[in-house]
């Protein structure tokens, strides 16, 4: 057993961190004020190729595995949560599910401009009365000749002001539940698809939660993915994988607050000595740093199951959920030893904060995770 | 043409660092590894003169050092050059210029090298010594603290930083060594496609006795933390008082009031 990171991976990441502290941290303050990434960034992280990371070399990807991307995902979620995420949506619920269950023509058709960033991805699965219980949405969608007519709406998708490339959930029949799900790959250009509305939100404000209507939507026969009938597996497969990069977006936040937290406690004077000479102060800090690094295990051991081809289900929502709590846990002990100054936006750790909470809900709520956990240990 | 560059892995800055146990050294264990900052404008550098030159010229990274160099020569691969050589010495950190220089001498002297770039310094020796020595070893034409840079037809045009805020231009005839001072140019990052690319370069591992045959000429014999600052004097009293203070306290340590 070795738990140190390989040499290439080494290099991966010292190569991340440079181009986050140059590109991403300079303008993180601004992405949340602004609530909106600088398409020059976005077009700079497809270059850098950190929007096909695992994704294979002959669609356009870089070729690494889960790990890298895991790394990735961390790093630039250090500095900035909403960019992290904008790449996990990306890469593990649109590429992901293309490159798994795609054929040959449509991963060379879709994957080269999602890899490199051309295009970017998103899922659309949530709507407004299924959430948790996905099986049970109801944009339906029917076939006319070679095309599949779909109606209904979607809501909280995360990268879906993009226009780009979607991958879409529908039934064929409501009252078959998640057996009447099929899955189909959209250009979200194709007429009868319009935004709602873009949402404004706690955290992550930097990507965009698009709500979507779907009228009449003509998508062509061979853009189904998979097969039909079989939506529902494909979308529990993707979430797997998504969640092991949620948990590194996760540990990212808690990272970069810890940082902050750390530097600044060295730093702060009171008393006549700084705050990190109080036991208060470095008992909270020990405790945030033992839960970074059992959320970074798990998480790192999540992405070298998926690497080795294990079933990693269960290590996926573990890190899911471990990370996440120690997110919210970390970032509000950040603001907490940073005292006023901390709920000040100039101080940054606010909008970790902020940042932090989603990460226990998407992909899953963290309750969601316990079921999958417990019926996993029980079943 | 056949570029070299030499690079180093040092440290990063912003450790804590300790003395080593033989008090010659920093401790190296708990510190985190990067390319001397400096030599990362010398990689980029002769990549981009690879790409001026149409991909002509073959260009290879030497480092010297342990196994954990190869983070940073994998990095120059990534970052566009060709092949490597990788030095393998467990105590480089023991060498001093002279050794190093007559080092890279040695690999250097039957591979007929064009061009030759390292960084101006390392961040953490900081001798600034061994690109000069090498230079003086293999009888190229030199020039140090390069800030500007181009090639012509067998002609190096080197700007140059000196003291003051001046500048200096100087034309050098290959085979050339230049020296690379922070600001050169814009180094790349390494994208993901390109590290993976980088893991088929073909990187050679030469022990360093093989190339070594040169006693240290400035051995270190000493190495330790400045000594920690006082608390710094509380001047206590009436305001005729303090100031008649300050003012000795000024004549006797500074030359700000004579
Ligand atoms: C910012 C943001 C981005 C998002 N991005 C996407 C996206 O890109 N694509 C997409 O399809 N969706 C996306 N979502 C949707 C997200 O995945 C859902 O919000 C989430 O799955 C929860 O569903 P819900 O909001 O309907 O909550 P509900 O399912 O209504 O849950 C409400 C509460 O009940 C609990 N609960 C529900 N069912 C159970 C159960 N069986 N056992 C125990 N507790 C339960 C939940 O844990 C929660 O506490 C996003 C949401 C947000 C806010």
């Amino acid at each position: 057993m070795n738990f140190e990171l390989s040499q290439d991976h080494k290099v991966l990441q010292d190569a991340v961190r440079d181009f986050v502290n140059k590109e991403i941290k300079p303008i993180a303050a601004q992405i949340d004020e602004e609530h909106h990434i600088p398409d020059a960034l976005v077009a700079k992280m497809g270059e850098m190729g950190f929007l096909g990371s695992y994704l294979p070399e002959e669609y356009g990807g870089a070729g690494m595995d889960m790990l890298s991307y895991a790394i990735v995902i961390e790093e630039v979620s250090k500095a900035c949560g909403s960019s992290g995420v904008l790449i996990s949506a990306h890469t593990s619920l649109a590429c992901g599910p293309i490159d798994t269950f795609g054929t040959e023509e449509q991963k060379k058709k879709w994957l080269p401009d999602l890899n490199t960033g051309r295009k970017i991805g998103c899922i659309l699965l949530t709507e407004p009365d299924a959430g948790s219980d996905a099986g049970a949405i109801t944009t339906t969608y029917r076939k006319e000749g070679n095309e599949y007519i779909v109606n209904g709406s979607k809501i909280f998708i995360t990268n879906g002001g993009y226009l780009g490339t979607g991958v879409l959930f529908a039934t064929s029949d409501k009252t078959l539940k998640h057996k009447g799900v099929s899955a189909f790959i959209i250009d979200l250009k194709t007429p009868g698809v319009s935004i709602l509305k873009n949402e404004n939100k706690m955290g992550i404000r930097g990507t965009y939660t698009t709500a979507f209507a779907l009228d009449d939507v003509r998508i062509p026969a061979e853009n189904l993915l998979g097969q039909e009938g079989k939506g529902f597996n494909i979308a529990m497969d993707t979430l797997n994988g998504g969640r092991v990069g949620i948990a590194s977006q996760a540990l990212g936040i808690a990272e970069g607050a810890f940082e902050r937290a750390l530097a600044y406690s060295k730093e702060r004077k009171q008393f006549g000595k700084t705050i990190s000479e109080l036991q208060a102060i470095q008992f909270k800090l020990a405790d945030m740093y033992a839960r970074i690094e059992t959320s970074k295990l798990i998480t790192y051991k999540a992405a070298w199951m998926k690497d080795a081809h294990l079933n990693y289900m269960v290590e996926s929502a573990l890190c899911k959920m471990l990370a996440s709590e120690t997110a919210t846990y970390v970032t509000k002990e950040a603001i907490q030893i940073h005292g006023g100054y901390g709920f000040i936006c100039d101080y940054e750790v606010e909008r970790m904060y902020r940042d932090a909470k989603i990460t226990e809900i998407y992909e899953g709520t963290n309750e969601v995770q316990r079921v999958v956990i417990s019926k996993a240990l029980l079943g | 043409m056949k570029i070299l560059v030499c690079i180093k892995q040092v440290p990063d800055m912003e450790s804590r660092f300790k003395p080593a146990a033989d008090g010659l050294w920093f401790e190296e264990t708990d510190l985190a590894w990067r390319m001397n900052e400096y030599d990362e404008y010398a990689v980029e550098q002769a990549v981009q003169l690879k790409e001026q030159l149409g991909s002509e010229p073959e260009l290879t990274i030497l480092s010297i050092g342990p196994d954990r160099v190869v983070e940073a020569i994998k990095k120059a691969l990534a970052m566009g050059a060709d092949k490597a050589a990788h030095i393998q010495d467990s105590a480089s950190h023991h060498k001093d210029p002279w050794q190093i220089a007559s080092i890279i001498a040695a690999y250097a002297k039957d591979n007929g090298f064009d061009l030759i770039l390292t960084g101006m310094q390392s961040q953490d020796r900081g001798s600034a010594q061994v690109g000069v020595l090498v230079a003086e070893l293999l009888g190229l034409s030199c020039a140090t603290t390069l800030i500007g840079f181009s090639y012509d037809d067998g002609i190096v045009s080197a700007k140059r930083e000196l003291e003051g805020g001046l500048k200096g231009l100087v034309t050098l005839q290959l085979p050339a060594l230049v020296t690379c001072q922070l600001g050169l140019n814009v180094p790349r990052y390494p994208t993901l496609p390109n590290i993976m690319k980088a893991k088929k370069k073909e990187i050679q591992a030469i022990p360093v006795a093989t190339l070594l045959s040169e006693q240290a000429s400035a051995p270190t014999t000493g190495f330790y933390p400045p000594a920690r600052k006082g608390g710094g004097i509380v001047l206590e009293g009436d305001v005729a008082d303090l100031a008649q203070k300050l003012v000795a306290i000024l004549k006797e340590k500074t030359t700000v009031v004579r």
